[in-house]
């Protein structure tokens, strides 16, 4: 191949043009897609640190979120197992937390993986819903039985993961 | 709002029934100038109201029974402050919520709902009555009490009531179905044999239609079941998207003989039903038209099309048409979860189906009920005339509840299907009669007149199973002096009209369940007469779930809608507790609400029920019939 051909270069630069447009467009499809959650920033923190994302439709974008929850799942699992050792009065309600959470990685996300893949998006909002709804569960447990949370940040953080991606769902539906 | 009325401390004369609800804001009465005064007359009521609950506590049922008089039973706060605020506001702030103990989880299992021993169930598949037994299939996950890979779980009974387990129908073993054996529905033939056709997610997720059939037709318990060798029969049609095809319905015939099917789906947001003609359910022919499409519904789940008789009082076969028929095009919404109906004309040669009102077209208009209620399918009952409708009613609570308690959903009770006769705009649903045989040991309570703002407590011996019959009748002097002289109410919602703590003059009353003694906890299921922008009243009927519970993961939404009543006819409801599922019916089954509740207190012993009206004009005359129900073999 002649490099320094002039049909050569034409062809590389529309190539390198072509790239650089598929790859903006995927971007702009992902920014639309967050635009439509109710924390876009977070959002998008979240479906770029994937490279998959460049090219995904939106069941992929989902799955990529529901991937992020997992994610965040066990790593508040990991935390509660670490505050019993340094808290351990609060285990009671560090127990309800990791029931909780339990059911966030182990069932909800794992319906809502199968329920994506298979085109039932609504059982996969459920699933979504339901990751939000444990996370408030935890956090008001500390309070309800007189303990300033240890697991605010935590939680808010699942909160808001959980949201995202349920909006992004429904964009499926 | 006029003045509160004076305190009893204050006022010697006050009914001395009068009891307290607990902790309220504005309930304390004022204090009295001379203590050692206010304290004797404290002292005598309180002696008083003790005599007077023991005397109720004693009251022979017989007497009540023959007893037509008009009985006052107020436990009156006075009109003006009605009955606690406190008791029917929506909690507000975290109060102290208990973990789920197994006490609380165990008690929410049902006495006589169809469900699974454990894990996850959701749509009804394949009802049908075969050689003398009663079919239910439904989706199943056998291994979480959460959606999953799904197989069609299966019983039979011989009443709708009380059920047998049988092995798993139909597992996920072929590449077709590799993924969910998913929704379908039974065929009887003419010469008496069965067919199923069913949705299979294929193992790259693909949604076709299958055929299965018994491997043994006759076994009447149909235990086992063979998929067509030559599935799938039916895969997307140019056009669908392979994720926008499932749920095909029973077959009915069509003019030239042949068999007709409908199956859900969307074109962008408008939602539609295709049409397949087939004569031997293994080849297919997709029609032109639709039978049906609604713009912005989204996708049709579970439809389900059939018959209704226009004068008769039974249930007609799938294939009935004809002058005195209409037909009913039911969808689920993907979009909303909600069952959605309309009534209509059914052109059997075209294959069309066209509402008889628009403006109530499906996913527009009706729905089966205003509560937690999806993906329901009905089947004609050959052997007592009837069509039944079943439902899917999932769980309310968290999936980490779930977990603990092993288990999630209910069948909603079978109920009958009938074009109500008098308004000709609706069906009307009612709890299947064989649900009667579990009633038992009657309370009733004739002619109770329940003043503005006032309370009843009912006296019952358990209060987790019931079936409630009640009538209401407001008083007539009150409903003419405000239809008179008052403005139209700001138009009522059940959901976002603040449930039955918000008074208005004509309502709202009703009975509330699974009460806790103190109202910490309750469930009321109630009437709000109001007046609309056109001068006439209109009817409410709701069931508010926003203090159910002490629990805040749960639920707390408050269900309803708008009730037809027919002039001379007096407010009738029924509901049936069933533990953590409540299912009230207005007006014959006009307007339903299924609610699933999971209190924390109001639970076992402490469960009761109570007779309220919480108007702040009218008063209310109220007769009912209240049994204690038979948990079922389910």
């Amino acid at each position: 191949m002649n490099f320094s051909s002039p049909l050569t270069i034409l062809f590389t630069l529309l190539l390198l043009h072509e790239t650089l447009y598929s790859t903006m467009a995927d971007q702009k499809f992902v920014e639309n897609t967050c635009k439509g959650t109710p924390s876009p920033n977070l959002c998008l923190k979240i479906l770029l640190a994937n490279p998959k994302s460049q090219n995904s439709d939106l069941t992929d974008l989902a799955l990529i979120g529901v991937a992020a929850v997992e994610d965040k799942g066990l790593e508040i699992i990991r935390q509660i197992v670490a505050l019993k050792r340094s808290s351990p009065k609060l285990t009671p309600t560090l127990n309800h937390c990791e029931e909780a959470y339990h059911a966030v990685v182990y069932a909800d996300v794992p319906s809502s993986n199968e329920a994506l893949r298979g085109g039932m998006a609504k059982f996969a909002e459920d699933g979504m819903a339901d990751s939000a709804v444990e996370s408030q569960s935890c956090e008001r447990s500390f309070r309800e039985h007189g303990w300033v949370s240890p697991m605010t940040d935590l939680n808010k953080a699942m909160n808001d993961v959980a949201n995202v991606v349920r909006a992004i769902i429904r964009m499926l539906l | 709002m006029a003045s509160s009325s004076p305190s009893d401390l204050e006022n010697p004369h006050a009914t001395c029934s009068y009891a307290p609800l607990p902790g309220g804001t504005g309930d304390e009465p004022t204090v009295s100038r001379h203590p050692k005064k206010s304290a004797a007359i404290f002292l005598v009521c309180a002696f008083l109201s003790l005599a007077f609950v023991v005397a109720l506590i004693g009251v022979d049922k017989a007497e009540l029974n023959t007893n037509e008089a008009a009985v006052v039973l107020s436990r009156g706060r006075g009109v003006d402050k009605g009955v606690s605020e406190k008791s029917f506001r929506p909690l507000l702030g975290a109060e102290n919520s208990y973990p789920w103990s197994s006490n609380m989880l165990d008690w929410q299992r049902t006495g006589f709902h169809f469900q699974p021993k454990n894990n996850w169930m959701n749509d009804p598949n394949g009802p049908v009555f075969y050689k003398g037994w009663y079919h239910l299939f439904y989706q199943y996950h056998p291994d979480a009490p959460v959606w999953g890979k799904i197989v069609w779980g299966h019983a039979v009974s011989k009443d709708l009531v009380n059920w047998r387990h049988l092995p798993i129908a139909m597992e996920t073993d072929q590449w077709y179905d590799e993924q969910g054996v998913w929704t379908g529905s039974a065929t009887i033939l003419p010469d008496g044999q069965l067919v199923v056709l069913y949705t299979g997610s294929t193992n790259e997720s693909v949604q076709v239609q299958n055929l299965a059939y018994p491997a043994d037709p006759s076994d009447p318990l149909l235990i086992n079941w063979v998929k067509y060798p030559g599935n799938p029969v039916l895969v997307p049609p140019p056009g669908i998207d392979e994720k926008d095809f499932r749920d095909p319905t029973t077959a009915w015939k069509t003019p030239e003989g042949k068999w007709r099917i409908t199956i859900g789906s969307k074109v962008n947001k408008t939602g539609i039903s295709l049409v397949y003609d087939t004569e031997d359910f293994k080849s297919f022919e997709l029609l032109d038209q639709v039978l049906h499409a609604v713009p912005g519904t989204g996708m049709w789940e579970c439809v389900d099309f059939y018959p209704i008789s226009k004068q008769g009082e039974n249930g007609l076969d799938t294939s009935i048409d004809g002058p005195g028929v209409k037909h009913v095009v039911k969808a689920s919404m993907d979009d909303d979860r909600n069952d959605y109906y309309s009534i209509g004309t059914y052109d059997a040669l075209k294959g069309k189906w066209t509402p008889d009102n628009p403006a109530s077209d499906v996913g527009i208009g009706l729905r089966y009920d205003y509560g937690i209620y999806y993906a329901s399918k009905t089947f004609y009952d050959q052997d007592k005339q009837r069509r039944v409708l079943w439902s899917w009613i999932k769980e309310t609570d968290t999936e980490a509840s779930d977990i603990s308690k092993g288990w999630a959903s209910l069948m909603g009770v079978p109920r009958t299907i009938l074009l109500d006769k008098k308004t000709q705009t609706n069906i009307i649903q009612w709890p299947v009669e064989e649900i009667n045989r579990l009633r038992t040991n009657a309370t009733v309570f004739k002619n109770l007149v329940v003043e503005a703002g006032s309370l009843v407590p009912l006296e019952l011996p358990a209060a987790s199973q019931l079936d409630i019959v009640a009538e209401f009748e407001l008083d007539e002097a009150t409903v003419m002096r405000l239809n008179d002289v008052s403005d139209a109410d700001v138009a009522y919602d059940c959901a976002k009209n603040g449930g039955a703590a918000t008074r208005g003059a004509l309502g709202p009353f009703g009975i509330t369940v699974l009460a806790h003694e103190g109202l910490i906890e309750h469930t009321p299921v109630y009437f709000y007469v109001a007046k609309g922008v056109d001068g006439n009243l209109k009817t409410f009927f709701c069931a508010d779930q926003s203090r159910s519970s002490s629990a805040m993961d749960v639920d707390k939404s408050i269900y309803g809608n708008v009730v037809p009543v027919m002039k001379g006819e007096k407010l009738s409801m029924r509901i049936l507790v069933d533990h953590s599922i409540v299912e009230s019916f207005a007006q014959g089954g006009r307007t339903c609400i299924t609610s699933r509740v999971y209190p924390t207190k109001a639970i076992y012993n402490n469960a009761q029920v109570f007779l309220f009206n919480n108007a702040t004009a009218a008063t209310v005359t109220a007769s009912l019939s209240i049994w204690q129900m038979k948990s079922a073999q389910i």
